[in-house]
């Protein structure tokens, strides 16, 4: 089974939760698709047992093939391959490996080499709560390819929980596509409620379903409960504001161990997530 | 033109709380909201919609069905898994590359303008907003933010106003750069927990770049003593200005539920921490 | 020798432009005839590479020389292997200023980027 834990903006506590969610779920691995800004391995201090490398193509001009036609740069919508007076200029970052200029060559002067666009570490915490997470390069626009082959290597476990990018960009679709169940985490201000409906459209849309998680409750209003219950959203959990948690994150604690009465919301959230797949 | 510009390394630190509160003490100003992704300063600002237009990003595969015979071509070169095998095309998956037109032997595929969010222009009691929105699903993008901008700096020039307020995108991804060039200082909000250190730093190289002047603004500083120590100290070691310290208040979430700006709702306490001096030091061009 | 200014505006008179790659438009000055034409930067609208983009407009234009406010690293890329020269116009207010400054032998060549590159630049 694959959980997404998500959230409209940053700061809301997605991480904090999905790794919570990890260390109280047997069995459970987490993965870290914020590949731009991987945190959750900062609270779980994994000790790394295996590295992949991931890789991206991009064109390599024959220059001896090659006449200098154009026809290449012409079609490449990325401005990555520039023809001009004596040789081909090739701007790899900018390629998105469509293959395009390869098809459009007459003179076969084009083949693909291959490039490092970032890093999964995979390994395990103190606690054995084994932990995926990709890292993408400096420099890199491609999140997608990597957040794809994190879903590819977990696979076949029995339960994956998916630490997501923020907000609804094309980066959280692809670490949302097809899971079971996705735990929105939302704070109760304006803010929380406003962006957390862009994300509830993106899951409608993904026909994903989906609950919500109040984060921080008690410290702004009853808007985020109104518009749950206006539009027959589940209400997963509620987190009180406390400002021990606040301090103890701030730490980079894992809060099941430091928060008494942390774990427990913890497993009260993954059964009602079991049960309401077991309804379906 | 006096353009400020706040950022954060990550999202959630305060950003649009800090943006909304400066706001009314600079005269008419003109507002620019760049945080695409979470529109959130419209929520604080009581805004007239004057005007909405759709924002076209990039050119997308379109499939004629009365043309295409399902040779299944479109389906097999695609790089991106955007054609199934019904040759249906997933639009966010596409990224418009044009290999499905090149290919198709019976031309019925075309590429075609993809509407990838809005733009709106607002009035506000304090001067107008330029906010847009992106679909869900759809890329944070550049062209965006820097369509915001531009259109916030003509309508401050047309109408000659001096200030420009730009609630940034956060993070450091290309949206961020475009929401920092060409502005005139910068001012980094940062929390003190433990990323934030290392956002600060990542912040400060990508504005560092920009040779602006750079405030640090540390909101919650009273939320870890070790942590906003280290950020002062690393603010001393590379000459950087910490502007104003921001305690955790429950005034100022308090104003946000209300959707009262934060340093009006609770004008005492943004006093008893030097907004004023802050504001004067921003005001200077 | 054909020269382009990267310009917010229409001719000699307009303002330069404080991009290169997103710059709204070229003013092209021909020194044989002193005569000018303005092109618009159809490169301003990439979502990435408009640097790159922006050079092989400027070549299709027979330009010789350009004038920027700064350039990043990918356009110098293809500046060199356009083989064109680019020079800073510095504090250059308009078009003619610009120019003028490139006549009095006055503007800086630039050989390496001189900022380390804005679109794409993903992650610090």
């Amino acid at each position: 089974m694959n959980i997404a834990v998500l959230s409209g903006k940053g700061g809301t506590g997605k991480t904090t939760i999905a790794v919570n969610l990890a260390v109280n779920s047997k069995n459970a691995v987490l993965i870290d698709t914020d590949v731009e800004e991987p945190n959750s391995h900062i609270f779980l201090k994994p000790h790394i047992e295996r590295t992949y490398e991931i890789k991206k193509k991009y064109p390599v001009i024959d220059t001896v093939k090659c006449t200098l036609c154009g026809e290449c740069g012409d079609f490449c919508n990325y401005n990555a391959i520039l023809p001009a007076k004596n040789k081909v200029l090739v701007l790899k970052e900018l390629c998105h490996d469509c293959g395009g200029c390869e098809l459009v060559c007459s003179f076969d002067a084009i083949s693909f080499d291959k490039r490092d666009i970032g890093k999964i570490y995979s390994g395990k915490s103190q606690n054995d709560i084994p932990i995926i997470y990709g890292d993408l390069n400096v420099g890199e626009v491609s999140a997608v390819k990597i957040i794809e082959r994190l879903r590819e290597i977990v696979a076949n476990e029995e339960l994956v929980i998916i630490d997501s990018p923020p907000g609804t960009s094309c980066s959280t679709v692809s670490a949302v596509e097809e899971v079971d169940y996705a735990i929105i985490v939302s704070e109760p201000t304006p803010f929380g409620v406003s962006d957390m409906k862009m994300v509830v459209e993106m899951l409608r849309h993904m026909k994903i379903s989906f609950g919500v998680v109040v984060n921080k409750s008690g410290l702004g209003d009853n808007e985020i409960y109104e518009y749950c219950k206006d539009e027959g959203i589940v209400i997963l959990e509620e987190i009180i504001f406390d400002t021990e948690i606040a301090k103890s994150y701030a730490k980079g604690d894992i809060l099941s161990y430091k928060i008494e009465g942390y774990s427990e919301k913890m497993s009260s959230i993954m059964n009602k997530v079991l049960e309401s797949e077991n309804n379906e | 033109m006096n353009e400020i510009v706040i950022v954060s390394g990550k999202g959630g630190t305060g950003k649009t709380t800090l943006a909304a509160s400066l706001i009314p003490f600079f005269g008419e100003v003109v507002i620019a909201d760049c945080d695409v992704d979470a529109p959130d300063l419209d929520i604080l600002l009581d805004t007239s919609l004057k005007y909405e237009e759709d924002f076209v990003g990039l050119k997308r595969a379109k499939v004629n069905n009365q043309l295409c015979v399902n040779c299944g071509l479109c389906y097999e070169k695609c790089n991106f898994n955007a054609i199934d095998i019904n040759i249906e095309i997933n639009k966010t998956k596409c990224e418009g590359c044009g290999v499905c037109e090149y290919i198709c032997p019976v031309d019925a595929i075309t590429m075609e303008d993809s509407v990838v969010g809005q733009i709106f222009q607002s009035g506000t009691e304090f001067g107008d907003i330029v906010h847009a929105k992106l679909i869900p699903g759809e890329e944070t993008s550049g062209k965006l933010v820097a369509e915001v901008r531009s259109r916030a700096k003509a309508l401050a020039t047309k109408n000659k106003i001096k200030n420009i307020i730009i609630d940034g995108s956060p993070g450091i991804a290309c949206n961020v750069i475009s929401s920092i060039t060409g502005t005139s200082k910068a001012i980094i909000v940062i929390e003190p927990t433990l990323s934030g250190l290392h956002d600060l730093e990542k912040i400060h190289s990508l504005v560092n770049k920009f040779r602006i002047p750079i405030l640090i603004v540390i909101n919650k500083c009273d939320l870890s003593r070790d942590e906003s120590y280290k950020i002062e100290k690393y603010c001393f070691d590379n000459d950087l200005e910490i502007a104003l310290k921001i305690p955790f208040d429950r005034t100022i979430v308090e104003g946000i539920t209300k959707k009262k700006i934060p340093s009006l709702y609770n004008h005492e306490l943004f006093k008893s921490i030097g907004f004023n001096d802050f504001i004067d030091k921003l005001k200077i061009n | 020798m054909r020269i382009a200014v990267c310009a917010k505006d229409e001719g000699l008179n307009s303002l330069v432009s404080d991009r290169f790659g997103r710059s709204e438009k070229f003013v092209i000055f021909d020194t044989t005839n002193q005569e000018y034409i303005t092109i618009e930067n159809s490169a301003k609208n990439e979502s990435g590479g408009a640097g790159g983009s922006a050079v092989r407009l400027l070549d299709k234009n027979k330009v010789d020389i350009i004038l920027v406010p700064e350039l990043g690293p990918k356009a110098m890329d293809a500046i060199n292997a356009y083989e064109l020269k680019v020079y800073s116009f510095g504090d250059s207010i308009t078009v003619e200023e610009a120019i003028n400054g490139f006549s009095d032998a006055k503007l800086e060549r630039i050989l390496t980027n001189t900022n380390d590159g804005h679109r794409g630049l993903r992650r610090v």
